[in-house]
């Protein structure tokens, strides 16, 4: 017997079973479109945030810091009490393959300004050579000053607008009050000064670990220097003469080599990684709960295909004794499951799109934001909008796992329909 | 003279024993019977019997435990399943009940019966139309079972059965759903077949007004041939 009469053979029959058949699918449609929707959101959102933190990022640095980890506070000292230097950037630029590096102090301050007030990190650094590294570090308005004065400072977007409506905390060349509690001094005292605003950065969005932040206030490192008096810096950047796998890794074990160990090295590269395998196992874990109400209408599919065969068990009988073999018996009944399976794919892979689509809206318009916290400090936020993401691989494998779902299912019914006895097949009431 | 026609069917010895439970039944018990090209022959006989089972071994539904079924020369108690399908396609079934496919039409049914052994579309439906109109049903190609009646539905099947040119028909109780006038109709279409298309016919029946308009019938008791007739 030709594919296609088996084909045709099986449609016709489905058909004749509109309703049960439209409720098999169904089954496999709300299967197919959990594992699409669940898996397209989480791609949207994991390309979302990669994007946003390779802006902020930069793929080519290192970032160095004191102790066992990379902490995103980054004020950790080392049980041993090391401590970076800001010249300490000296050593480092000797290394081979370093382009160059840039010292970082980072506190957590109050910034003044007409009578209202925000917490706000304050991030020491030498303007040029930030600039350098992160293009992201760019001034939207004023400009970024080669040669700084004491008094100037950089603010990020969230700091000049932080309430997104235009009703601004600062603008170029304005002033804002720097408040700094000195928890070290005794007693306890808050040091402060006026600094000149001179750019205000273009919003970055998003993580930035080392790179610009919109929530940060800039001023240059010997500022930060004499007002925090320490010639201690939090972080190090490397900025490096490539990005290859092999750069990243001996200028990493160069630079402990010269710290004897007691610093730690994170390679942005490698914080990408350790996310977009962290996302993998989100992907695979939801994927796996999409699987179940798979599974179940695979068990439904196997229910009806027996019910089915029941009821068919006079024209199986018939077919057989008309001279039809057991393998186009089993054929019919492996594809009139098979097209229960991809109609049920097609529908679930478009409506899954669909309700992808639905659900990234609710959260990146409206009142429900996702808001993501970088840092210790709660206040500063910034919203992200998902993008949900159908890749060809999820399409292919939704149709292709839809389909094997239902035919795997079949299988056992189709066997048995397969196995008849054309006499008491014949004979079956 | 005799040994000049060829020879369709033959069985030789044929034992049938099933287990009730744990009772064994022994439906045949050695049955020798010979079917010539062009035979018109009636398989008589109370129910229980053994001619059901019989109409099972001969037409390669299912095997005997002991003896051999010869159809053209070929040994049916020894092929498997799939050879036995291949078999069965040369053989023309017409059952009691008609045994069509409810969703086909007439033409549908005839049609399904030629693309098993996979003849090509165009191909099949001209000959569905053709083995239809040899049956008297060139009107009602279109129409499914539901709307025809008994004897048009026996027609069809008679039309499927002759589809991909059988050895021979084997018809179980054709007549024993319809009505009698209907039932001459078909008994008058039979033997048309037989007489002019030289179509070997075996039929299986209760009804010695049946058997009586074959050329030929065998008395079947207690699963053996108890007397064969000519008439």
């Amino acid at each position: 017997m030709k594919a296609s009469d088996i084909l045709s053979y099986a449609f016709g029959a489905i058909k004749l079973r509109k309703l049960r058949a439209g409720l098999t699918t169904l089954g496999v449609v709300i299967g197919i479109a959990a594992i699409v929707a669940l898996l397209s959101i989480s791609q949207g959102l994991q390309s979302t945030i990669t994007e946003q933190l390779q802006t902020g990022f930069a793929t080519d640095t290192l970032i160095v810091s004191v102790g066992g980890g990379f902490n995103l506070g980054a004020m950790s000292t080392a049980s041993s009490g090391f401590t970076l230097l800001v010249n300490d950037t000296q050593e480092i630029d000797k290394i081979d393959n370093v382009d160059t590096s840039v010292a970082i102090i980072q506190r957590v301050i109050f910034v003044k300004s007409s009578g209202k007030e925000l917490v706000r990190y304050i991030v020491g650094v030498d303007f040029a050579k930030y600039a350098n590294i992160y293009s992201t570090f760019e001034a939207e308005g004023g400009a970024i000053p080669q040669d700084p004065s004491n008094e100037t400072v950089i603010v990020g977007k969230r700091v000049s607008d932080p309430w997104r409506n235009e009703t601004l905390f600062c603008d170029v060349n304005g002033t804002i009050q720097i408040i700094w509690t000195n928890a070290t001094a005794r007693p306890p005292k808050n040091e402060t000064y006026v600094g000149h605003v001179a750019a205000v950065l273009n919003e970055v969005g998003g993580l930035s670990i080392g790179g610009p932040s919109d929530n940060s206030v800039y001023i240059p490192i010997t500022q930060a220097q004499k007002f925090f008096a320490t010639d201690k810096c939090d972080l190090i950047i490397v900025k490096l003469k490539n990005d290859d796998e092999a750069t990243i890794e001996s200028v990493s074990d160069a630079i402990k080599e010269a710290f004897s160990g007691e610093v730690s090295v994170t390679s942005s590269t490698a914080v990408l990684r350790i996310l977009s395998s962290v996302f993998s196992t989100i992907e695979l874990f939801l994927a796996g709960i999409a699987a179940i109400s798979l599974l179940v209408a695979g068990i439904g599919i196997m229910n009806i295909m027996i019910v089915s065969l029941m009821e068919r068990t006079r024209e199986i009988g018939i077919l057989k004794a008309l001279g039809m073999k057991n393998r186009n018996v089993l054929l019919i009944f492996l594809c009139e499951a098979a097209i229960i399976g991809l109609m049920g794919a097609a529908i679930g892979t478009g409506s899954g799109w669909v309700l992808a689509n639905i659900v990234a809206i609710i959260f990146s318009g409206g009142g429900a934001g996702v808001f993501m916290q970088a840092g210790r400090q709660a206040a500063p936020t910034s919203r992200m909008t998902i993008t949900p993401v159908l890749t060809p691989t999820v399409f292919v494998g939704a149709m292709a796992f839809g389909l094997a779902v239902s035919v795997v299912f079949a299988l056992y019914p189709a066997w048995r329909a397969s196995r008849l006895n054309p006499v008491e097949a014949l004979r079956y009431e | 003279m005799m040994y000049l026609k060829t020879l369709v069917l033959e069985t030789v010895n044929l034992k049938k024993t099933y287990m009730l439970g744990e009772v064994p039944v022994y439906a045949l018990k050695g049955v020798n019977l010979k079917v010539e090209k062009g035979d018109f022959i009636a398989i008589l006989g109370p129910s229980g019997s053994g001619k059901s089972t019989l109409l099972n071994m001969i037409g390669a539904l299912d095997r005997p435990t002991e003896g051999q079924v010869f159809i053209e020369g070929v040994d049916a108690s020894r092929l498997n399943d799939n050879e036995l399908a291949d078999l069965r396609r040369q053989i023309g079934f017409v059952f009691q009940f008609f045994n069509l496919i409810p969703r086909l039409s007439a033409r549908g049914n005839v049609e399904l019966t030629l693309a098993i052994p996979g003849l090509g579309k165009t191909e099949r439906r001209k000959r569905a139309e053709d083995l239809l109109e040899n049956v008297g049903l060139a009107a009602r190609v279109h129409h499914k079972p539901s709307e025809l009646s008994g004897g048009e539905r026996q027609r069809v099947a008679i039309a499927r059965a002759l589809a991909n040119n059988p050895k021979f028909l084997l018809m179980d109780e054709p007549t024993g759903n319809i009505d009698s006038k209907t039932a001459k109709e078909i008994m008058d279409l039979v033997k048309t077949l037989n007489e002019k298309q030289n179509v070997t016919i075996i039929i299986v029946t209760h009804d010695q007004n049946v058997a009586s308009q074959t050329k030929r019938s065998v008395q079947m008791l207690d699963g053996s041939i108890v007397k064969e007739t000519v008439n």
